[in-house]
């Protein structure tokens, strides 16, 4: 009895040895390709909305690989392409963003440099494509054991467009990227340069702050500034605004949960002796979950209201919504891990705390559960440690390699467990 | 019965002069007008009154006065007319710069030709009745009982990169010396009074003004974690508020004074912690008490409203900074009895002190002087735009009525003396 037990334990964990060792064996022969995609991608960066060539460059790489069901122009410049596993099993999606940023890096000395003058892949969405198309080229290798259905969703203008009202993960939400096939649970790799290569880490429930931009606009009235009964003061209306903006945070938003109001700049009047007509202000509000930021759009509103009628002056409030806040769902990462886990070593999983950047991810996760992981990019022995959104910006290659083979693995974790 | 004889004569030559003048005024009354237009097209900013120097310095020279310095604090100048008679010295003031006010929107045929740029303060006004009065006193030089100064006053309205400018200036170099009034007067257009009428105050006229530039010093951070660092603009909010509570809360309420904070700036970006903000403002009293006050309360305040944040200050007293416009008592009084006549008892008007200031002041301070409120609002004409307005205009038909009125009272100082 014992030594069947045994014998179970040893064939299980050696079955999944095996696909662990065959996926190791694919990523490594697959290693020059993955280097190779990722640096043309790098040298021909493109601004959000404007993923043409990168674009294309993923439309022909999956045909290439086997896809079939391959949508283009989602969203603009999106790419969705869907294998079929040979088994039956529920949906996934794996989701990577395509566009780069307007950085030069043309200081900089990689041999990969960006041809594309003052535009950069400086957030690594290089190497996020470069991921997701490794994933597929490896999954259609393993269609006949794969239990489901994955949905890769290549998206464009994560970094956000000037002139568009709608883009990026929201436009692709509504131009059905997430029917015919709906998948159930989502993933997403980020590079982090703040971790080493080999290493991945996530955060549990709010891993991003949602913020929106407010510009706020005090209307006096102007006269001599020895006779402001004569005017309406916009300087010190603006200031009794400023304080009771404060205590929005201080006396109705419920505090264990987390909410920033901050004005960044002011600018009102024309002379010291001349009552100010106008004071503009603009800041930003950062909040985790969708009630707050409701709550504060509204207050503010109410807040305003108040402080400038009572001062007879009136006020213009534009409230821009950013990202939601990234919510990623424990449940979900938990039943995964095991395969990352397995990948780079248990101890080089973490939790990390809440980042204040946005991601468009998030909007994904407010239909289904998702997890995006951060995926270790920096080599600080090998002098890549630049931070993301800068010139010096860089990832240690090897991370496509982990990436791809951590990607596989959750894949099939999720699938290999059936549907939820 | 000597005494009598000499009254009626004296009283029969100040009659004759006033109907000489009257004359004199009537003739140049076209060429005042011309010459408040050219002023009002080509109005220039404080401490940049090149043209209106050089126009000035013409014009007396022209007239043959006796002596026309230029130069004087910047583009000054001081004319002298000595009189055929013995008699005092007495000064004439009139302020020639203009004022930032785009008037590209304001409808008349005199409009600016300096975009951005306007006599909206009536300097153009006072400037071309000071000349009329050169000229008309030209006219009667060997009746003229004393000595009398005309001096045309650049940056009245203040200039922020030195302490040193108008007034204060032309009295460092001189302008009240070389000769020595014992007396000066001067105009300032009043948008509230018609044309024709002439307003004064016995004491208080216009407020003391003090300038106050306040720099509130927080620490940087990212906006959303502002407890990393000090907001310099939540700081300036508190600050501005408490400021206002001077007025309300430390200052008697019998004793007018306001303090305005005029402008604000600070802050980089919207999403970072402010770590300056800048503003600006002015403050107005009629009381030297109360002027010491405010400064030691704004003081105490910013100390205060800074550090229960953690953040600091700096407070700079610094640009325009004049005492109180006053007019005293004796000299105002014998001045109303010639308004009165020249004018109408009821068009020499006494009105209420306000809450403006003028470097007027700091003549008065060396010797006694009367500064008058020359009306110049037309309301059948929709002359009636406050002062620093884009809008503001002056009445014409005031300019020889200003001449003629300037033109008595100097010949009445002289006289009494």
């Amino acid at each position: 009895m014992k030594a069947v037990w045994c014998f179970g334990i040893f064939v299980l964990s050696g079955w999944a040895q095996t696909r662990e060792a065959r996926v190791a064996e694919l990523v490594s022969a697959m290693r020059e390709r993955l280097v190779e995609c990722r640096r043309d991608l790098h040298m021909h960066p493109e601004l959000s909305n404007h993923e043409v060539r990168t674009g294309k460059m993923i439309a022909e790489r999956l045909r290439a690989a086997g896809y079939t069901d391959i949508k283009t122009n989602v969203a603009g410049n999106g790419v969705v392409a869907v294998i079929v596993g040979a088994k039956p099993g529920p949906v996934i999606a794996w989701r990577a963003d395509m566009d780069a940023l307007p950085i030069d890096e043309s200081a900089m000395a990689m041999p990969y440099k960006s041809t594309v003058k003052g535009v950069k892949h400086a957030c690594g969405h290089d190497a996020h494509v470069t991921i997701a198309l490794g994933m597929a080229e490896a999954l259609m290798k393993m269609r006949a054991e794969l239990p489901g259905t994955v949905k890769f969703i290549f998206q464009p203008a994560e970094e956000g467009a000037q002139d568009a009202a709608v883009w990026g993960a929201k436009l692709m939400i509504a131009e059905g990227v997430m029917k015919n096939p709906a998948p159930e649970a989502i993933f997403a790799f980020h590079m982090s340069a703040g971790l080493e290569v080999g290493k991945l880490a996530w955060t549990e429930n709010a891993a991003s702050a949602a913020s929106d931009t407010v510009n706020i606009k005090i209307i006096g009235k102007r006269s001599h500034g020895a006779y402001p009964y004569q005017g309406i003061d916009a300087v010190a209306v603006a200031s009794q605004c400023i304080l009771a903006l404060q205590t929005i945070h201080s006396r109705r938003i419920d505090t264990s949960d987390p909410s920033v109001l901050s004005l960044g700049t002011i600018h009102g009047g024309d002379r010291r002796n001349i009552i100010a007509e106008t004071v503009e202000m603009t800041g930003t509000v950062r909040t985790y979950s969708e009630k707050t930021q409701n709550d504060y759009e509204r207050f503010m509103k109410q807040t305003l209201e108040g402080c400038t009628g009572g001062m007879g002056a009136t006020y213009t409030l534009d409230y821009r919504r950013g990202y939601p806040s990234m919510q990623n769902d424990p449940a979900l990462a938990r039943r995964v891990l095991p395969a990352i886990e397995r990948v780079v070593g248990a101890a080089n999983v973490a939790t990390r705390g809440p980042g204040m950047t946005g991601e468009d991810f998030s909007y994904f996760q407010n239909l289904i559960p998702g997890v995006m992981f951060g995926l270790g990019a920096s080599n600080t022995a090998k002098g890549i440690s630049g931070g993301g959104h800068t010139a010096e910006f860089d990832i240690d290659e090897e991370s496509l390699v982990v990436g791809v083979r951590s990607g596989v693995g959750i894949v099939f974790e999720y699938l290999d467990k059936g549907a939820k | 019965m000597r005494l009598l004889t000499f009254l009626i004569a004296a009283s029969a030559a100040g009659q004759s002069l006033d109907a000489i003048v009257a004359r004199e005024t009537v003739a140049i009354e076209q060429k005042l007008i011309d010459t408040r237009r050219d002023i009002h097209m080509h109005p220039e900013l404080s401490n940049q009154e090149v043209r209106t120097g050089k126009l000035i310095a013409e014009r007396l020279r022209a007239l043959g006065l006796d002596e026309v310095k230029t130069g004087v604090a910047g583009n000054g100048v001081v004319g002298t007319i000595r009189g055929g008679k013995p008699g005092p010295v007495v000064a004439w003031r009139t302020d020639i710069d203009a004022l930032p006010i785009d008037e590209s929107n304001f409808n008349v045929p005199y409009k600016s030709l300096n975009k951005g740029v306007k006599h909206a303060c009536g300097h153009d006004g006072v400037i071309t009745v000071a000349l009329g009065l050169a000229e008309v006193l030209s006219k009667i030089r060997k009746d003229l009982p004393g000595t009398v100064k005309i001096i045309f006053q650049p940056a009245e309205e203040g200039v922020s990169d030195t302490e040193l400018f108008g007034a204060r200036m032309m009295i460092e170099q001189g302008a009240l010396k070389n000769p020595a009034p014992s007396a000066i007067f001067a105009f300032h257009a009043s948008p509230l009074l018609d044309a024709g009428k002439i307003g004064y105050t016995v004491g208080p006229f216009l407020a003391s003004v003090d300038s106050v530039d306040i720099t509130i010093k927080g620490a940087k951070a990212h906006a959303a974690r502002p407890q990393l660092g000090t907001d310099a603009l939540v700081t300036a909010a508190q600050c501005v508020n408490m400021l206002q509570t001077i007025h309300s809360r430390r200052i008697n309420t019998i004793d007018p004074s306001v303090l305005t904070i005029g402008t604000i700036h600070g802050g980089d970006r919207s999403n970072i912690v402010a770590d300056t903000v800048k503003m600006e403002g002015t403050l107005r009293t009629f009381n030297e008490q109360t002027r010491e006050a405010y400064r030691t309360f704004v003081k105490q305040t910013m100390q205060g409203c800074t550090s229960l944040m953690g953040a600091t200050f700096e407070t700079r007293w610094t640009g325009p900074s004049y005492p109180l416009t006053t007019n005293p008592e004796m000299l105002t009084r014998a001045t109303v009895a010639t308004l009165e006549r020249i004018v109408g008892k009821g068009n020499a008007q006494m009105v209420a002190p306000q809450m403006g200031a003028e470097d007027f002041s700091l003549f008065q301070k060396e010797i006694p002087g009367v500064m008058m409120w020359w009306g110049i609002r037309n309301e059948a004409r929709g002359i009636v735009s406050g002062l620093h307005t884009a809008d503001f205009d002056i009445d014409e038909a005031a300019l020889p009525v200003g001449v003629k009125t300037a033109a008595a009272i100097l010949l009445d100082y002289l006289s009494r003396k």
